[in-house]
């Protein structure tokens, strides 16, 4: 039996719901990050199963593009990280309440 | 024979998945993300897309979580500490979003027709690095450009951002060693262009020299 397209649709469902899980019940703000970072991968999982299941190589581009920017999201996003932990000596969110560093 | 690979890949994203969330030490998170990554990648290959598989293993188990368990180590946090009672109504609310959406997940698998894939792509050259590199250079240029200049963008916004601030904060350490200051600089009384050298030795007599408090003291940190 070959693997269906809803399959990857519905692991990828799955992986992202795990995601916004993290998101909304962790607080310290590395782990936040770390599950950011599953649901933009989440994502990928449909761009690249719909790429394969209609031949079509634009999905896969998207993928490439959406790395790119996850790389730099967590270039700018430790840097922010680092600067808080520096003035606030802590990673929890409920303490940088504030948009201020 | 690809139905057993792909159950076997998507349990391990799942329970990977599933310990970045549960574990409460931020290291054992990212060990776990590394092996959702890791199983998408297999996932990956068995979709026909080696180029894809391959950056995810360089790019994101590679770079991404090197630079997240650096910063991990760097800033040397130790687990969570106790829940505080004021964000307790989250839990229940990501549960109960959780189960919207895993109910989305059953609703895609019962009633969505199964597509039907036209098995003549034996041949196909989909996922091969020289298709996605010709169609990213020709018809996908311009987001490619555009990426170009967001990682650009990123780089100066890490170091603005990771770069020391100009000023002398209250728990900043002054530098150790022999320093030098000039007369007008340590004492209020003297004349403004008075430049003799003041010398101090250590930290604290630059500190005190310079009517520095030093309100945190870091001494016990390194």
């Amino acid at each position: 039996m070959e693997p269906q397209l809803s399959w990857y649709l519905a692991l990828s469902a799955i992986l992202f719901t795990i995601g916004v899980t993290g998101v909304i019940i962790k607080r310290n703000v590395i782990a936040m990050f770390m599950c950011i970072e599953m649901m933009l991968n989440a994502v990928n999982l449909t761009f690249v199963a719909f790429a394969s299941f209609f031949q079509d190589v634009t999905g896969q581009l998207f993928v490439f593009i959406v790395m790119t920017v996850a790389a730099a999201e967590a270039a700018v996003g430790l840097g922010i990280i680092i600067a808080i932990f520096r003035n606030r000596e802590s990673l929890d969110v409920d303490d940088a309440s504030i948009l201020k560093l | 024979m690809l139905a057993l690979l792909f159950i076997l890949f998507a349990g391990m994203a799942i329970g990977c998945a599933l310990a970045v969330v549960a574990q409460r030490n931020p290291l054992y998170s990212a060990i776990s993300l590394i092996g959702v990554f890791i199983s998408l990648a297999c996932l990956y290959v068995t979709l026909a897309a080696p180029f894809i598989a391959a950056v995810q293993v360089i790019v994101y188990a590679g770079a991404i979580m090197v630079l997240v368990v650096f910063v991990i180590m760097l800033l040397n946090i130790e687990q969570e500490e106790h829940r505080r009672t004021r964000l307790k109504f989250l839990v229940p609310v990501a549960i109960g979003l959780s189960a919207v959406l895993i109910a989305e997940v059953a609703f895609i698998l019962v009633t969505v027709q199964e597509f039907r894939v036209n098995q003549s792509a034996t041949t196909s050259d989909v996922g091969l690095t020289h298709s996605i590199g010709a169609s990213l250079f020709t018809r996908y240029l311009l987001p490619f450009e555009i990426t170009s200049i967001l990682l650009l963008m990123a780089i100066v916004g890490a170091m603005t951002l990771a770069r020391r601030g100009g000023l002398l904060s209250s728990g900043a350490r002054v530098v150790p060693g022999a320093s030098v200051f000039p007369m007008s600089m340590v004492n209020p009384n003297a004349e403004p262009d008075d430049l003799r050298p003041v010398e101090a030795d250590t930290t604290d007599e630059a500190a005190r020299l310079l009517g520095v408090t030093r309100i945190r003291d870091y001494s016990d940190r390194d």
